[in-house]
């Protein structure tokens, strides 16, 4: 939705894509809306590479924006778009980019080359069991030696991304079969079987520096730092907040103004050695040492973009879109400011409103949304697919998102404040399985862990 | 004890399934010579290796793709407006008449005499790898099943939570879901045959195969 507001203020005509799951979804409305009802086509599955290539054909599109999803971090989709013969332009970094920097292993050894910190574990994907429980019972091995009691390791699809794909591990008997299961699991969604061994690093921070480059990756900037650590046991981001901490407000037990000095350093240096020429997230995670570890580098626009962006100022100007940003630097714009020009002013919290149990395995909550309002307020920007004017049934093939709340404050102290009053002001019904009593979000959930943001 | 005469007796009152052929996807479509009243075959072949009649192609992305028929019936209608247009995913195309096989039929009638396990929710289902693998190599009445045993795998909004089977112990005798398709909730998934029963459900298919009649 915030993708084709983008292309509305640009100037851009659009077309919008949707599965017959998703016909009722509120984008559909949108999209007729900002581009007449010509601009939605139908298609049977979102991950199907010909079919937004046939309609985008069929369109004449001259670009396509893939997304937040598998797509936009796929370089062979990527190189496709751009070498057919009805060829467009991919909006996101270029697929040699996506390419060197979407696998997290050869993303690992960039990092180490150029002395930038990450996770100990296998720097290769691992697709044979006997080596993979090598590595496991060697960082076991370790953990003990470091005086780890009940060491976990994290077993990772390695093509996967945005916290799909992995899982936790206790120990090697558990071990086999999470490794078969993930296996099977990147092989059906991503084709490849390889797999990632990692230490789990425990009572950790999840950091991210928001990197913006120019199309011939020759300037790059960045919009700062997000804290990405209240998330679901699945590891599905929950909360983030902007800036990654508030070492004015807070105290911590280590230098936290000179650890996202540092991550933003190097996020950057990466960016320069590999000529990273669009908008990218590098994924860090700080241990409460405050020692910085590289995790991944995310080679797309994040649906947590917008929390950077309301910190953000340009010249002093309010008002930063990176979304737009992207498009207009994808579509070969120039990045007319430089470091300098851009500041930070005050705190924002991103809340993710999803319909699931935070007290069961935050397992996903099925059935219909009979109603959904909050109160407006010019400190809050709010996104949803909720349909206002009609019962909403939540499609089982994707996940239960309902709506995305940014809201922003002078200091961390009122962002929380205002975050809770937006939270309790969020009116919001639904039924599952028949019954309003079954229905499930996790407002109660955003609203607990509100209290103790950026604490560490 | 099942009446399978009487079960027989009302599908042969309607024996008929109407097939409606979508688009599978986005593409420019062409119909092939057929007109309503043309009779169409389905797949067929030891290993339906055959292709059924060609009812059209959808081409996309410059790959002409046919479609045939599923099942063998007779064309009711056809979407003749569509001709060299290009369609969206889930169109309605054309539908098919079909007249139930034996072996449908046969499975309708194992559906009431089988243990169903059932879907507990709406999700998309698979085998873990080790039922998976032992029913590609053996098939699939070679697995047998027993309460608590994990044995599917519950993908629904982007999550997949191993699932136990609950139920009496028996082999496997029909699977009634297809990879990558939603399973609506209460569905059956797997029908189990109690091996005490399996003489029983011998009975029914010799009976079925005895007595239905293909067209």
């Amino acid at each position: 939705m915030r993708i084709m507001k983008a292309c509305a203020q640009l100037g851009h005509d659009f077309i919008c894509l949707c599965t017959d799951v998703d016909r009722e979804c509120g984008h559909v409305d949108m999209a007729r809306e900002l581009g007449g009802d010509s601009c939605v086509y139908t298609i049977s599955n979102y991950l199907d590479a010909n079919e937004i290539f046939s309609v985008a054909d069929h369109a004449q599109a001259t670009a396509i924006h893939p997304g937040y999803g598998f797509f936009a971090e796929d370089f062979r989709f990527a190189r496709r778009t751009m070498s057919r013969d009805r060829s467009m332009i991919f909006i996101g970094p270029s697929w040699w980019v996506i390419r060197e920097l979407g696998d997290k292993i050869n993303t690992k050894r960039i990092a180490r080359s150029l002395g930038v910190p990450t996770i100990p574990g296998s720097d290769r994907p691992v697709y044979n069991e006997l080596e993979a429980e090598n590595i496991a019972r060697n960082l076991f091995d370790f953990q003990a030696a470091q005086g780890i009691r009940d060491g976990m390791v994290l077993v990772k699809a390695s093509a996967g991304g945005g916290g799909m794909g992995i899982e936790e591990v206790q120990d090697l008997d558990q071990f086999r079969s999470v490794f078969r299961r993930i296996r099977n699991y990147a092989k059906r969604n991503f084709n490849d079987e390889g797999v990632l061994i990692e230490q789990r690093i425990f009572d950790f921070n999840h950091l991210e520096v928001q990197v913006v480059s120019e199309r011939g990756g020759r300037k790059h900037v960045h919009f700062g730092t997000r804290n990405c650590s209240v998330q679901s046991t699945g590891k599905q981001k929950r909360i983030e907040v902007a800036p990654g901490f508030a070492p004015g407000d807070l105290p911590y037990a280590f230098d936290a103004a000179k650890v996202l000095e540092d991550i933003t350093h190097h996020s950057l240096t990466m960016a320069r050695e590999v000529g990273y020429d669009n908008v990218g997230t590098w994924e860090w995670i700080v241990t409460p040492k405050g020692e910085p570890f590289l995790m991944e580098v995310n080679t797309r626009i994040q649906v947590e973009n917008g929390v950077s962006a309301v910190i953000s100022r340009v010249g002093g100007e309010f008002g930063v879109n990176i979304i737009k940003e992207q498009v207009r630097l994808g579509l070969g714009g120039e990045l007319s400011y430089d470091q300098e020009d851009i500041s930070f002013d005050g705190v924002g919290i991103e809340y993710r409103i999803i319909a699931e149990n935070p007290d069961d395995r935050f397992s996903p909550c099925s059935g219909a949304i009979t109603r959904f309002g909050w109160q407006e307020e010019d400190w809050l920007e709010l996104s949803t697919q909720i349909p206002r004017n009609r019962v909403y049934e939540i499609p089982m093939e994707y996940d239960p998102n309902l709506a995305l709340a940014i809201v922003w404050g002078e200091s961390l102290e009122q962002a929380k404040e205002r975050g809770i009053r937006f939270l309790d002001s969020v009116v919001l019904e639904g039924e599952s399985g028949g019954s309003a009593a079954e229905f499930r979000t996790n407002i109660a959930y955003l609203r607990d862990r509100t209290a103790n943001l950026l604490e560490f | 004890m099942l009446n399978i005469k009487e079960l027989l007796e009302d599908i042969k009152a309607n024996p008929y399934k109407e097939i409606v052929i979508k688009s599978p996807h986005t593409g420019a479509v062409e119909f092939a010579d057929i007109k309503p009243g043309d009779k169409v075959r389905g797949r067929s072949g030891s290993y339906s290796e055959k292709p059924g009649t060609l009812l059209a192609n959808l081409t996309r992305e410059k790959n002409r793709k046919p479609i045939n028929a599923p099942e063998k019936g007779e064309v009711v209608n056809i979407r003749t407006e569509l001709e060299g247009k290009f369609v969206e995913a889930g169109e309605e195309l054309l539908t098919i008449r079909h007249f139930l096989t034996r072996k449908e039929v046969i499975e309708l009638i194992l559906k009431k005499a089988l243990h169903l396990f059932r879907a507990p929710e709406r999700a998309k289902y698979y085998f873990i790898p080790e039922v998976d693998q032992k029913l590609k190599v053996s098939g699939k009445r070679s697995v047998k099943v027993q309460d608590g045993m994990e044995m599917l795998i519950v993908s629904r909004m982007k999550r997949e939570t191993p699932l136990a089977y609950s139920g009496p112990e028996g082999i496997i005798y029909s699977v009634y879901f297809t990879r990558g398709d939603n399973v609506d909730a209460g569905e059956p998934l797997l029908g189990i045959c109690p091996e005490d029963q399996l003489t029983t459900i011998q009975d029914v298919v010799a009976k079925v195969q005895s007595e239905w009649d293909e067209e």
